[in-house]
């Protein structure tokens, strides 16, 4: 089985991409994913369109590349019986991306929406990057825009591509197939940023004490409670029920394995 | 690197019909016209030659270049891409005066070897490009408040001298604003081959010779005769004659004759 995952901005093309990769892999078994922040119905779109098998994953209030990064091994083990995984991450977080260490990685990257360097793992660790829009401007700014890319990520394979007529495409489809089966445990290309503060557990005062005050709540609830994501209090992570329950949305009876307080 | 020849080797239309019985061949040089209508597979066969395709795009064309097919290299290595790109919405989005970018752009080819060199270059660039625009261009603009017609004289002066690309595409680039017949010229010169989609009769009977798409094929070349080149300079004048006329309201001048007669462009007094 062969793994891609794909980032990128929000409106950089990504799900356009997809489809006509989609179109130039008509003989593989192909498995769809899309992780999403608040909505989407493009796995339904794709569904239609291919007849392939394809799911939605919402993160609610969890950053989405860390809840994809803890559903990928679930969504293989389920999928074992195909040829190509796609995952469309929902592409927030420049600093964050989940891609990993075997399968390919690519990201389209919309030459509009500024520089090369402004851009982390999500541009940095790509095995391919499609960029798109480039249609809109002139071809020399293509090249130095080119360059730049080379400058902080010499590796990558640069694909023009455009999400209107499907230009690219077969490239990429061309070095999907080219990619090796997914072997080992995978694990992350980069590490993610730490990111646990009051805000993380639902401060909304912008003041340090508030933050801390709420940071240090948070702290102790979670030393109390196994962070298995299990969802059996009705939330999706661990994180999310701490939140509610700080907010006085939820109460900490509701995680059947907490621990009391000393 | 040196085209003498890029030949097509027949496809198949939206019918799965073959779209020619032989093979096309285009000559260093030679302008081609791409005409039909939306839909007839124009812009599809612009991708095809400028992916260099070879039986993996949808029409299954195989392009020839020399007569023999395309190294990998020519296809991905930008500094030594031979196909350049001209498009009816290009705009300019960097933030930066016209002599910076340019001198960038000259960097990135890999052509900085002299200072001296390299201002020359730049000079000539903006030389050539208000030879195509009526409106002049400094070296001080800043590229995003360029015109329409500035920009393209512009892109087009850029792709002649800095570029380099033996092979254009043009989509469908409009002429309002420049003078489009010395700017293919200009990039004829260089030695080029030039692909042109248009709806304009100006630059259609403008052609060595012109394909008619239809159902995603090529349906037809026509070589263009004597005397439809002889009409596209009727055109063209008509085409000065608009840019003068603009020029002139522009600074507040009166019309009060209109011009009649005409003479082929290059003769003009």
């Amino acid at each position: 089985m062969k793994i891609v995952i794909f980032g990128g901005t929000p409106g950089s093309g990504k799900t356009s991409t997809i489809k006509f990769i989609i179109q130039e892999l008509k003989d593989l078994k192909i498995h769809y994913v899309k992780f999403d922040v608040l909505n989407t119905d493009d796995d339904l779109l794709i569904k239609q369109k291919f007849g392939i098998s394809t799911e939605n994953k919402i993160s609610g209030e969890a950053c989405p590349d860390h809840y994809a990064a803890l559903e990928i091994p679930k969504i293989i083990e389920e999928h074992k019986d195909k040829d190509l995984i796609i995952i469309e991450t929902a592409g927030l977080c420049l600093r964050c991306s989940p891609y990993v260490n075997e399968g390919l990685a690519v990201n389209v990257l919309n030459i509009l929406a500024g520089k090369p360097s402004g851009y982390g793992p999500l541009l940095t660790d790509a095995d391919v990057i499609v960029v798109s829009k480039g249609d809109l401007i002139s071809q020399a700014e293509r090249e130095i825009f080119r360059s730049k890319i080379l400058e902080v990520n010499k590796n990558a394979l640069i694909i023009d591509g455009n999400g209107l007529t499907g230009e690219g495409a077969i490239d990429v489809a061309e070095k999907i197939k080219e990619s090796k089966e997914v072997k080992g445990t995978l694990t992350l290309k980069n590490s993610m940023p730490t990111g646990i503060c009051g805000y993380c557990y639902g401060n909304k005062i912008l003041s340090s004490e508030e933050t801390l005050k709420r940071y240090n709540q948070g702290k102790e609830l979670k030393a109390r409670i196994p962070n298995l994501n299990c969802g059996k209090c009705g939330f999706k992570s661990c994180n999310e029920f701490i939140r509610a329950v700080l907010d006085k949305k939820s109460e900490e009876s509701k995680c059947p394995y907490i621990k009391n307080k000393n | 690197m040196k085209i003498k020849n890029i030949s097509i080797l027949p496809g198949y239309n939206k019918k799965k019909e073959k779209e020619s019985k032989k093979k096309i061949e285009i000559l260093e040089g030679q302008k081609i016209g791409i005409v039909g209508h939306t839909g007839s597979g124009k812009s599809q066969l612009l991708y095809d030659i400028e992916k260099l395709a070879y039986g993996e795009t949808k029409t299954k064309r195989k392009i020839l270049i020399n007569g023999e097919k395309p190294d990998k290299n020519l296809k991905t290595d930008p500094t030594i891409k031979i196909i350049g790109y001209l498009t009816q919405h290009m705009n300019f989005m960097t933030d930066t005066t016209v002599y910076d970018f340019l001198k960038i752009h000259i960097i990135t080819r890999g052509k900085h070897n002299t200072k001296e060199e390299t201002e020359k270059i730049i000079e000539k660039v903006i030389t050539e490009a208000n030879k195509i625009t009526g409106e002049e261009i400094k070296k001080e603009t800043n590229l995003l408040i360029l015109s329409g017609g500035q920009s393209r004289a512009l892109m087009i002066a850029d792709l002649a001298y800095i570029s380099e690309s033996p092979i254009i595409l043009i989509d469908e680039i409009e002429n309002a604003g420049i003078k489009i017949k010395q700017a293919l010229e200009i990039l004829i010169k260089k030695g080029k081959i030039i692909f042109l989609v248009t709806h304009d009769p100006l630059l259609a009977l403008d052609t060595d010779k012109r394909f008619i798409m239809k159902n995603g094929g090529i349906s037809k070349v026509i070589h263009t005769s004597i005397r439809e080149k002889g009409i596209a300079n009727y055109l063209a004048w008509i085409n000065e004659y608009m840019l003068d006329l603009r020029e002139e309201i522009r600074e507040g001048e009166k019309i009060n004759e209109l011009k009649l007669i005409c003479t082929p462009t290059g003769a003009k007094e």
